[in-house]
């Protein structure tokens, strides 16, 4: 049986211009151009590689503003099959919980579906709830930290790695897994595909109208969460201390001198 | 406006550094071979520095402007652009 | 290699630069099924140039230019100053009408390659072209790692790093003897500060190209051009020169222009928010490979040495962008034809002669080489700012002009040598 296989990605802000607004405490997103979050294209890798060794489809959902078709077509070229847009000014302002209620409903429609797949966390707010929330509304069982998968006889077999341990779990499917960031390579877009993005209009876009949800449970009205406070955190000043010899074994053998001596470091 | 350094100036800059290296260089050559080690002066944002009198070349602030392979007379550098849109993004340009 | 079909195009571009996209934007125009494959996450992403745009060939192409192109500013007033131990001696050339403007490359590329798209063309991003693809010794195509993309004609539109056409055989490895390297800061500052530190209107554009200290005394030349709110600031080094006499970081020499008087109070309480690199082709049609068409090829733009350094100025964002348009017209009549054989193709490098380009670069075929002696960038800015000096700054006596001229050259150079330098580099 070929897995069917769906991969969520978020469209972000590139974190690596954006300022926060010392007043306010809010990311200044204006004029910053977005990328998919980065932790998102291990997910695609893995459920690449998934579809590679064991046959199937993957599938990657976005819920995001129409610009997010860029990043889309970015996950066909590295060779995802089936891309949807869940794009409409109704699931806009969501917080983790209406976002993750609107993806479960979009992924209840592709039933049947086999394994679903997360990015660890995004760049952008980092909270990590969208993939444990969003097994919690499909009820099916959640892992994180996966670096490695395979699919033996109809089971999951998912590694994780913690800070002093692997672990190595056996899931049903369907299952949601969340892909430890870094833990594989992303591939190269492919011309092939990335034509195929390009000239067969494989993006589909599925607005409120698809989906069908009720206004009060999606978008800010469906969203809790209130932002009470944001602290920045005031700039640590630098002791400036500076090892101006060339030897990199010295400047190591320095740093550590410095850092356990200053700092109280402990080498276990 | 204060002095600037090149890794400050970089940082401005939007990045999506491909974790594998476009750039490869011989160092091998470099040791044997090169005395003027001009990439050190020429290479735009710094990427070329000497550690102990020894290049010591790092890709991840390339700007692609292709200097080095240009300039190098012993054909140490084994250059290409990076794939998948990666590398610099230039907003302004 | 694997061969992707069903797709076969009739134009394949290599890079979405304007040479490429408005290759691409005239041949879709006129029916032709044109893809443009593209390095760069966006169009625009991996372009990096000085600062401003000659814009009368661009009007010619693109219908409303001036209307919809993302221009920054007019250039309403030019400056060249020669720069010595920190004084400056400027000539100034304020003008009522403009003929170039300023603006980001990355937006005006980026602009092009969807007026490409609005046409129909396809542009697709995030593409390496390696290699150009053969059958019986004609181009077919191209290869893009394994995988191989068919069509009638390619137009190479590479760039100045013409590592497809090094690797086809068409041109030898770039040397450093026919490039420089220009680097540039982008910095943001205030419009009405622009203004009212440069004298400018309201909405007015400023090129200023200074030479002598502002490299460092190396042969080349540094620029500041006006955009709405932010300032272009950088340098352009020949880098054979360079690689002779570098004797610091080049960006250093960059970040010294920029405490220099006469530019801090320019770009004072600006902000850094670029900064890029970029080869420019410097040896006129030294660069420009002999034949710049090939059975099923064309080359325009960078990749074929397009681009006039002046000294005073340069010009490369109209040339290419019209040696794109000079080769779609090429490609549309061979399509009528059915026939993209070198014979066919070769009425590209006719349409080149008989247009501006050509007429242009071997007019300035000789500025090159002046523009690289050392005297030019070492000797020169010191002789004059001392000349002038000795002019205005008066306590008793004054001295005629060629009495401070002549004290300013003793033991540099002779009277005669500067006055023929000057007179060939600018008659």
């Amino acid at each position: 049986m070929p897995l069917n296989i769906i991969v969520c990605i978020k469209w972000v802000p590139n974190t690596q211009i954006v300022n926060i607004d010392p007043n306010t405490g809010t990311l200044i997103r204006e004029g910053v151009p977005s990328i998919i979050n980065p932790h998102d294209l291990n997910a695609v890798e893995m459920a690449l590689r998934l579809k590679e060794k064991y046959g199937g489809v993957v599938t990657a959902v976005s819920m995001a503003p129409m610009s997010a078709k860029t990043g889309l077509e970015f996950v066909i070229g590295m060779g995802v099959d089936r891309a949807i847009l869940v794009s409409d000014r109704v699931f806009a302002g969501a917080d983790t919980l209406a976002t993750s209620y609107t993806l479960s409903k979009v992924i209840e429609k592709l039933r049947p579906f086999d394994i679903l797949i997360f990015g660890q966390e995004t760049i952008d707010s980092s909270t990590a709830h969208i993939g444990a929330q969003t097994a919690s509304w499909l009820r099916v069982p959640y892992l994180y930290y996966v670096v490695d998968v395979e699919y033996i006889n109809g089971v999951v077999r998912a590694t994780r790695r913690l800070e002093k341990k692997i672990e190595v779990y056996e899931l049903p499917t369907p299952c949601l897994l969340a892909v430890a960031m870094k833990s594989n390579e992303p591939r190269p877009v492919k011309l092939s595909h990335k034509l195929r993005a390009k000239m067969e209009n494989v993006i589909e876009v599925w607005t409120n109208n698809e989906v069908g949800l009720k206004r009060e449970c999606i978008g800010l009205r469906g969203s809790p969460t209130v932002v009470e406070k944001c602290i920045v955190t005031p700039s640590v000043p630098r002791k400036k201390q500076r090892f101006d010899g060339q030897d990199v074994r010295e400047a190591v053998k320095w740093l550590v001198d410095r850092l356990i001596e200053d700092e109280g470091l402990k080498i276990i | 406006m204060k002095k600037m350094k090149v890794d400050e100036v970089l940082n401005t800059n939007i990045w999506d550094v491909d974790s594998k290296p476009h750039i490869v260089v011989d160092y091998e050559k470099c040791r044997r071979l090169c005395n003027k080690k001009a990439c050190v002066y020429l290479c735009p944002a710094g990427c070329y520095t000497l550690t102990g009198g020894e290049i010591l070349f790092s890709y991840e602030g390339c700007v692609e402007c292709g200097t080095c392979r240009v300039i190098c007379p012993h054909e140490a550098i084994t250059w290409n652009y990076p794939l998948s849109g990666r590398g610099v993004q230039y907003r302004y340009g | 290699m694997s061969y992707l079909s069903n797709t076969k195009f009739d134009v394949i571009i290599v890079g979405a630069g304007p040479a490429g996209s408005t290759a691409a934007y005239t041949l879709a125009k006129n029916g032709l099924r044109v893809v443009v494959l593209e390095r760069g996450r966006t169009a625009g992403s991996k372009t990096l140039y000085g600062g401003r745009v000659y814009s009368k060939p661009l009007e010619e192409v693109y219908e409303n230019f001036r209307k919809e192109a993302p221009i920054e500013r007019w250039v309403k007033k030019e400056r060249f100053s020669f720069m010595s131990n920190g004084e400056l001696l400027t000539l100034e050339y304020s003008s009522t009408d403009s003929t170039s403007f300023t603006a980001y490359l990355s937006r005006l590329a980026s602009w092009m390659a969807q007026k490409a798209e609005e046409a129909g063309a396809v542009i697709v991003t995030d593409i390496r072209v390696d290699d150009l693809y053969l059958e019986d010794g004609v181009v077919k195509g191209v290869r893009c790692g394994d995988e191989v993309l068919r069509s009638n004609v390619v137009v190479d539109a590479e760039g100045v790093n013409r590592l497809i056409l090094e690797r086809f055989g068409m041109v030898p490895k770039l040397e450093k003897r026919q490039v420089a390297l220009g680097l540039k800061q982008v910095i943001r500052l205030d419009a009405s500060k622009i203004e009212g530190r440069l004298g400018l209107a309201a909405g007015e554009g400023l090129a200023w190209l200074i030479v002598g200290e502002a490299t460092g005394y190396l042969p080349g030349g540094s620029f500041l051009y006006t955009n709405s709110s932010t300032i272009s600031l950088g340098l352009v080094v020949f880098l054979e020169e360079a690689y002779q006499n570098i004797n610091q970081h080049v960006f250093n020499i960059l970040e010294d222009l920029k405490q220099k008087q006469s530019i801090k109070e320019v770009i004072a309480d600006g902000v850094v928010i670029e900064y890029g690199a970029h080869l420019t082709p410097e040896m006129g049609l030294g660069m420009s490979p002999k034949k710049m068409y090939g059975d099923g090829l064309l080359i325009v733009g960078d990749a074929a040495g397009l681009l006039l350094n002046l000294g005073y100025t340069i010009r490369g964002v109209d040339f290419a962008a019209y040696s794109g348009y000079l080769a779609a017209k090429t490609i549309l009549k061979a399509h009528s034809m059915g026939s993209y054989n070198s014979e066919s193709l070769s009425f590209y490098q006719k349409l080149l002669e008989e247009s501006f380009i050509m007429k242009e670069m071997k007019k300035h075929k000789k500025i090159t080489k002046l523009m690289r002696s050392n005297e030019m960038f070492t000797i020169y800015p010191g002789i004059l700012l001392d000349t002038v000096k000795k002019l205005f700054e008066i306590e008793y006596s004054s001295p005629t002009i060629l009495q401070a001229l002549r004290n300013s050259i003793k033991g540099k150079t002779s009277l005669l040598k500067l006055l023929w330098n000057i007179f060939r580099t600018f008659f």
